[in-house]
């Protein structure tokens, strides 16, 4: 386990030694590993830094707002509105890889804008030890591996915490006093609710995705997942009000990691899974059938793509 | 301080493999496959897992050095080939939760943990014939050789993840291996 004191020490005199008197941009997804980068660097640099988040429109219920409120002492921040831009660029895409890529994509045409505007050298990542794994192990590909750097000219790349765990930088969120909603967050994907959704993301899935994701989370509390979800998996045929329904089929997922890289289904009490499954298909009509997946990891992978 | 290589045959989990020595206290790195056996200079070896027996690098040459040898999934499977076991597919690939028997109580590996143990599990391969000198020393349901040694030659292997956090008593295997390198 990481030694925190020394290590917040250690990186904050690492990022003001490699950033000196240039500016820094670094991307905030919401989740705990930008959020803990971005941190540090605020604590090394100041407003040297700007935190850049981008609402890709592919995010959870509510998580704009509250990145706003979050983070609201950073005078620099800079939220952006691309919601149309993304879902216009993943039209017609069915393919989970080519989908990653679009939003790796369009996530740094977006960022080079804002770094281009405020003339930043260096680009502060959020980037941490599985991610570099499975990236360089092919079995997804992480978008805040590769990309940016080969599209602008930074002088340098820090990324404080690629030699962590989740469980280490949550550790290190925590002595950074930020807000436990940040540090006990749940891990979200960067390419958000589309690797929930699978094949072409729309509107219609991705507000059956948004909500559905709500009621999982709000519903799956007191189980302290380390990673709770709902996904559009397909179509199928229900009845409602006496009614033929082709809708949607939504996978409910919950397991306990330590660390992601193997993960236990969890065991929830069938109330509490009767719940769920009434209010995702009694509060979104185009929804048929809900289930819930029991799958380890391996062999099963957390997300859905 | 005892010092650690984790040879990295490219498996997702040679990170955890590291990072459980690490926090054990011992000086470890993760090694190329690719490193000449004259540049290792360690006490002892981890072979780590992965996806492929065709990208072991120099690992066959590694069991000549003379220190003692841990191979983990794929790991203990380049030990029984290069030995003259036998490897092949399994009937039935061992994924996340198994429960291994330990059918030797005695093994400095994996006998402290008999006489069973939870266990998380990602192959599709196994090893059929334990090598000439070696005992099968845990089996479980779904996988005939869940472990084998060599006390003679320091050399061990288990075919599940000691290294990832649901195996149970995982760190006790590593502290083990760790008390015959020292």
């Amino acid at each position: 386990m990481v030694d925190v004191d020394p290590f917040i020490d250690e990186k904050i005199e690492e990022i003001s030694e490699s950033v000196g008197d240039a500016n820094a941009v670094i991307g905030l997804s919401g989740g705990v590993d930008s959020s803990t980068a971005a941190a540090l660097a605020y604590e090394a640099i100041g407003d040297q830094l700007t935190a850049v988040y981008v609402d890709t429109g592919l995010m959870r219920k509510g998580e704009t707002d509250q990145i706003r409120e979050t983070f609201d002492y950073m005078d620099s921040l800079r939220i952006i509105d691309a919601k149309d831009r993304f879902l216009d660029a993943l039209e017609g895409e069915t393919d989970p890889e080519e989908k990653r890529h679009i939003i790796g994509e369009q996530f740094i045409r977006e960022f080079e804008e804002v770094a281009r505007d405020v003339d930043a050298d260096y680009l502060v990542q959020g980037t941490i030890y599985p991610d570099r794994i499975e990236s360089e192990g092919t079995i997804k590909s992480h978008h805040n591996v590769g990309g940016l750097p080969e599209r602008i000219d930074f002088a340098g790349i820090v990324e404080p915490m690629r030699d962590l765990y989740k469980d280490e930088v949550r550790e290190v969120a925590r002595k950074l006093d930020l807000e436990s909603i940040i540090a006990e967050r749940m891990p979200f994907p960067g390419p958000g609710l589309a690797v929930r959704i699978l094949g072409e993301v729309t509107e219609e899935k991705l507000d059956v995705a948004r909500e559905a994701n709500h009621v999982v989370e709000e519903e799956l509390t007191e189980y302290e997942p380390w990673q709770a979800l709902a996904a559009v998996i397909g179509k199928a045929t229900g009845v409602k009000g006496d009614n033929r329904v082709h809708g949607w089929v939504v996978a409910v997922r919950s397991v306990e990691s330590r660390d992601g890289m193997t993960a236990r289904a969890q065991e929830i009490d069938w109330e509490t899974l009767q719940r769920i499954q009434s209010r995702i298909t009694g509060e979104n009509e185009t929804v048929s059938r809900v289930v819930y997946d029991v799958t380890h990891k391996p062999p099963a992978t957390i997300e859905y793509e | 301080m005892t010092r650690i290589d984790v040879i990295d045959n490219h498996g997702q989990f040679t990170h955890l493999e590291q990072r459980a020595l690490r926090d054990m206290g011992v000086d470890v790195d993760i090694v190329d496959n690719e490193t000449p056996p004259e540049n290792i200079d360690a006490d002892g070896l981890v072979l780590s897992g992965g996806p492929d027996i065709d990208r072991i690098g120099n690992c066959p040459d590694y069991l000549d050095l003379d220190i003692p040898v841990f191979g983990i999934c794929l790991g203990m499977q380049i030990i029984a080939t290069e030995l003259n076991g036998d490897v092949g597919s399994g009937d039935y690939g061992g994924y996340a939760d198994v429960t291994v028997e330990v059918t030797d109580d005695t093994d400095p590996l994996v006998g402290s943990l008999a006489p069973d143990t939870r266990v998380w599990a990602s192959h599709a391969d196994e090893v059929k014939d334990v090598p000439e000198g070696f005992e099968r020393t845990a089996k479980s349901d779904v996988c005939g050789v869940e472990a084998m040694s060599n006390t003679a030659r320091d050399l061990y292997g288990v075919q599940w993840h000691p290294e990832v956090a649901h195996t149970e008593r995982g760190e006790e295997v590593f502290e083990n291996f760790l008390t015959l390198c020292e």
